[in-house]
């Protein structure tokens, strides 16, 4: 029976690119199939669901070699329009997707371009967001949503079109957990029809167990086309892909077992920890609680405390309330909750872009409320999460040199200054360069560069490793990482959790404007069950030592503490 | 005029028209800039944004910019009939800059909209200060037939605030965003076809009839205006018609056609070098 | 923050034909124009307000009534200055030139309101459907309500990147004008580039949806004029005609007016 989608020596070289994105890529789908693509940035993985509807060849000015069948059809014969009935395509930038002013007319517009009778379309659109979730959402609009439920919408509006293949590019980057969770399950239900192909790219390993097979991208090309399960019992290969093994997985990889015995999950692995008689030595389990207290008493004067702090928003809305934390001089801490929770906000109040409505927040010598933006942007730097929304001069050099420069500092004092700060980032000699030509984790690196040229003392960092690949975010953390350990006090917003588990001494949970959970992050990531109250989830390595009754915060840990039986 | 007809066959020329218009819109508003007297004389950053989307999105700048005047007088608050001749002035004041480029920069030139040496950038100032008084007289026009406004001190505030800022931002504006607008292939003369654009045959006699027609109006509306006050409001407006139309019939002779050939013959040039 | 005006509320004026709305919307734009005299003029005022009371979005008034206050405050001064008449008040200003200026400034809130009536109870959807029935082509009416889609968007990044700015430093209140002027660039260069750059996601998004695949489309949202929108807009033709009749007959002019 003739494959969904027959994909045979596809090459395609983007207009103005020296290096082919995809070369000689051979591909077949099986009706019905769930196949996840991973690989890491620039693999060619977004080039390889593009040419999957017509967008290459018909969209893009390039060169393509080889053949892309879908359903029978090339996709060189035909507009992208028309291949919109068998293949949907949701992209991972869910904001630039959504143009309508309500939900039902979102989901509604594709069918109208395919002069779907109006009856017909009034009971599509029910029926599709019924299947993601979103039922009774037909008047709410779009701009109202969270990102998790924009995504769905997106899902829907293409779902409406009733293609026979579903490809959804990085779906879940930028969401929280809830918002992954919400589109996991889209993708759970999907996958147990038949009528539909479901072909995902995604970088979160610990939700690709469900899948038919694992395609693995590097370079343009297929490195590995095998059932899930093994390819993600196969750690070497992942790490050389950058995609970032299963911490159990990897944990049992290194203590020696053969790749087909591996274990996947937690649970999976507490099981196979007790099967083999192993024990997590007490001592050496002490030693590591013990050097957090060690640091803990390390840390300098408060830099910024925070009391009783309320905040309500003009609308009425209470966003924080009662919030008491202080945080000390070369402490890492990680604020953490999901969109909505109030992490941003309470953060924004640490370099005064907010002030509180009631209860106090001090920032070195006096309070946020007397000091201007300005003079505290002097010693607490704010990196934005979207660089782009900060980068705007013509070259990398001039971007860093900004801060500096209009606080009328002395010519040689910038040039030193940016020099000082390229280098903390690992972009020296990159100064000449336009930003826009940067990948977008060396974007991000830039955004930090051009707040550290200031030398602030705490440095506030919001989502630094949404949108990078797994290798990427370890590269933007080690530098993080070093920046707090040459002195700076750093303040980490995210919900990437083994984020906070590897790399910050301290954690703060907010849920509805409140902090529940403060202490070290082995002390916060123990408590299980708030975190899920929060909707947040340990790292899987965290919930294996948890569930053996000894809380470790990363495979290396778990490695130096287990034994053997004798 | 054929291009901002045909334009409309290009999605990704149909979407920059909704976005040009909604960031002119969403910029008129907040950005209110220097309120010298609100809701009447302000100076308006945005105001350098025709002429950049001129340049770079071509037709579809044009069609953007008219619309998003539209759009930021109704959703600022300052919709007047006027804004019949801010969507008309605007229309014009992002069509004549890339219309008049090829007038003034040959084929075998650099072609491209970024003012990147000296030469371009007094085109540039040329082109702004033609644009700017042909809007700045369509809208002065048009107000003053309504009874809304005397001609003379509208056509010096839309005409300097269009000048000043096109003047003092464009350039840098222009010079930012020319290499990544041409990264992303969002040129609009790497978009359309040549065939979709009126030819510069009859450009050199279009350019001369628009100048006349823009100048023109400027020393009657502005000079003989003030001593024709005897007749009433009514006098500078049937007077300055027939300029009006030079310009009208000017701008339809203009081509542009050129501009996309060169672009088609860079790409093609890249491609094969590969 | 949603800073678009439409309000979703279900009143007689929701319910109208978006083409009856834009004719009505035109006809505001004329009936002003009728008459000189400014208390005639008034009345239309008065008259648009009830139907802004009728459509339940006085509220939307509260977001612009700095402008609408400006405009009272200024227009009169300047046509007294600049317009002159037969009967001196005091110093050089006259006493129709000054009857004009409130006339001129009626007719600016007039218009100001009825636009703001029109965009509270109309949807962009239906802006764009209202459109094409008039006969616009589909794409241009679509780019007209993507558009409108589009403003709070943008007007929210453009804070978001007012925030980040600030945080660097970034200070737009002081210096001159042509610095002043300058300093405006970090926020406009991202607010651009963030907003052109996803003109291609965009339109992929748009392609792979269908968009551009055949002439025709089908709509979704029911538009349809009922017995209420001919009856409502033959109300305001007779009005119109009315008001024209009164001042050919010689009522609500303005004697010894010139400009």
């Amino acid at each position: 029976m003739e494959p969904e989608v027959r994909i045979e020596g596809l090459t395609y070289r983007y207009r103005g690119q020296q290096k082919p994105a995809l070369k000689g890529v051979d591909l077949e789908v099986a009706e019905g199939e769930f196949v996840v693509i991973m690989g890491p940035s620039g693999a060619g993985k977004s080039t390889l669901c593009v040419s999957l509807n017509g967008l290459i060849p018909n969209f893009f000015r390039g060169k393509m070699e080889g053949e892309v069948r879908v359903g029978g059809r090339s996709t060189r014969e035909g507009k992208v329009g028309e291949f919109a009935q068998e293949v949907g395509l949701v992209f991972q930038d869910f904001e630039a997707q959504l143009f309508s002013t309500n939900v039902a007319l979102e989901v509604a517009f594709g069918p109208e371009n395919f002069k779907v009778e109006r009856g017909e379309m009034i009971e599509r659109v029910e029926k599709m967001l019924g299947q993601v979730h979103l039922e009774g959402f037909e008047k709410r609009t779009p701009a109202t949503l969270s990102g998790g439920q924009k995504q769905r919408l997106a899902i829907a509006s293409v779902l409406a079109i009733e293609p026979r293949i579903l490809c959804l590019d990085e779906p879940t980057t930028d969401l929280d957990p809830v918002g992954k969770l919400g589109i996991f399950k889209i993708a759970e239900d999907l996958k147990d029809r038949d009528d539909v192909t479901l072909i995902v790219v995604e970088h979160e390993t610990e939700e690709t167990l469900d899948a038919d097979r694992i395609i693995v991208l590097r370079d343009g090309e297929i490195v590995a086309d095998r059932p899930a399960r093994e390819v993600l019992r196969d750690v070497e290969l992942l790490q050389q892909s950058s995609v970032m093994p299963l911490q159990v997985t990897r944990f049992f990889h290194e203590m020696g077992l053969w790749q087909g015995q591996l274990p996947l999950t937690p649970q999976e692995g507490a099981a196979e920890f007790r099967r083999r008689g192993w024990r997590v030595n007490q001592g050496r389990h002490g030693r590591l609680v013990g050097a957090d207290a060690k640091r803990e008493e390390g840390y300098g004067e408060p830099v910024i405390e925070v009391e009783g702090l309320t905040h309500r928003y003009p609308n009425g809305v209470v966003a924080l309330e009662g919030v008491d934390l202080t945080v000390r001089k070369g402490e890492f801490l990680a604020v953490l909750g999901q969109n909505g929770s109030g992490k941003t906000t309470l953060v924004k109040h640490f370099n005064g872009l907010l002030k509180p409505t009631e209860g106090t927040v001090r920032v070195g010598e006096g309070e946020t409320r007397e000091q201007g933006l300005r003079q505290l942007g002097q010693s607490v730097g704010y990196v934005f999460q979207n660089p782009d929304h900060q980068i705007f001069a013509d070259t990398v050099a001039d971007e860093v040199a900004f801060g500096p420069k209009i606080r009328g500092m002395e010519e040689g004092d910038i040039k030193e200054r940016v020099e000082e700060a390229l280098a903390a980032v690992g972009l020296e000699g990159r100064g000449e360069e336009d930003p826009f030509g940067l990948t977008k984790g060396e974007r991000q690196r830039v955004a930090v560069a051009s707040v550290l040229s200031v030398r602030p003392e705490v440095l506030i960092l919001d989502e630094p490793t949404t949108g990078l690949d797994y290798a990427e975010q370890r590269s933007m953390m080690d530098l993080v990482k070093g920046l707090n350990e040459a002195g700076s006090t750093i303040i980490v917003v995210t919900h990437t959790m083994w984020v906070v588990a590897e790399y910050a001494h301290r954690a703060a949970v907010v849920r509805e404007g409140k902090v529940s959970l403060q202490g070290t992050v082995r002390e916060v990531f123990a408590e299980e069950v708030e975190l899920h109250d929060a909707a947040l989830r340990a790292p899987h390595i965290v919930s294996m030592g948890n569930e053996l009754g000894y809380p470790v915060l990363s495979v290396e840990e778990m490695l130096e503490v287990t034994e053997e039986k004798a | 005029m054929k291009e901002i007809f045909t334009m409309w066959r290009h999605t990704q020329l149909v979407v920059l028209v909704a976005l040009s218009a909604a960031i002119y819109a969403a910029v008129l508003i907040p950005f209110k800039g220097f309120p010298i007297v609100p809701g009447y004389i302000e100076l308006r950053p945005a105001n350098a944004f025709p002429i950049v989307f001129g340049l770079l999105f071509g037709p579809a700048g044009a069609w953007g910019s008219a619309i998003g005047n539209t759009i930021g007088d109704f959703v600022g608050g300052t919709l007047t009939l006027g804004s019949v001749g801010g969507f008309v002035g605007n229309f014009f004041l992002a069509l004549l800059p890339y219309k008049m480029w090829s007038v003034f920069l040959r084929r075998d030139e650099n072609m491209e909209t970024n003012v990147d040496s000296s030469k371009k950038f007094g085109v540039y100032i040329l082109v702004t200060i033609l644009a700017s008084t042909v809007c700045a007289v369509i809208i002065a026009w048009w107000v003053d037939l309504l009874g809304l406004f005397p001609f003379r001190l509208f056509f010096a505030l839309v005409f300097f605030n269009n000048v000043i800022m096109a003047g003092v931002l464009g350039p840098i504006l222009l010079l930012a965003l020319y290499p990544r607008v041409k990264r992303w292939g969002l040129l609009w003369t790497e978009i359309i076809e040549p065939e979709e654009v009126s030819s510069s045959r009859l450009q050199r006699t279009g350019a001369i009839l628009v100048w006349v027609g823009a100048i023109g109006s400027v020393v009657f509306g502005l000079i003989i205006g003030s001593f024709q006050q005897a007749l009433g409001g009514v006098g500078i407006a049937l007077g300055l018609v027939p300029f009006l139309v030079l310009i009208l019939v000017g701008a339809f002779m203009l081509g542009g056609r050129e501009q996309v050939e060169a672009a088609r013959e860079q790409i093609e040039g890249e491609t094969a070098e590969a | 923050m949603d800073p678009s005006l439409y309000l979703d509320k279900d009143t007689f004026v929701h319910r109208l034909d978006p083409r009856t709305k834009m004719f009505l919307l035109l006809g505001m734009f004329a009936l002003p124009f009728v008459f000189l005299n400014p208390l005639y003029v008034l009345a239309v005022l008065a008259l648009v307000l009830f139907f802004g009371y009728l459509a339940q979005c006085l509220a939307n008034l509260r977001r612009i009534w700095f402008i609408l206050f400006m405009i009272i405050l200024v227009t009169p001064t300047l046509w007294a200055i600049v317009g002159s008449g037969r009967t001196p008040l005091f110093l050089f200003v006259e006493r129709e030139a000054l009857l004009y200026g409130f006339t001129a400034a009626q007719r600016i809130v007039i218009t100001v309101i009825a636009g703001m009536i029109f965009l509270s109870t109309t949807r962009n959807e239906e802006v764009a459907i209202g459109l094409v029935r008039l006969g616009i082509p589909y794409r241009f009416a679509f780019a007209v309500s993507t558009a409108l889609r589009l403003v709070p968007t943008i007007v929210a990044t453009g804070l978001t990147i007012g925030q980040a700015q600030r945080s660097r430093g970034l200070d737009l209140d002081s210096g001159n004008i042509i610095s002043r002027i300058r300093k405006h660039l970090p926020l406009l260069v991202p607010v651009f580039v963030t907003t052109v750059r996803s003109t291609n996601v965009f339109s992929m998004a748009l392609e792979s949806k269908g968009f551009g695949a055949g002439s025709g489309r089908t709509f979704y949202l029911h538009v349809a004029m009922g017995r209420r929108d001919v009856l409502v807009l033959a109300i305001f033709v007779l009005l119109l005609a009315g008001c024209i009749a009164l001042r050919v007959a010689g009522y609500g002019g303005l004697e010894g007016f010139t400009r």
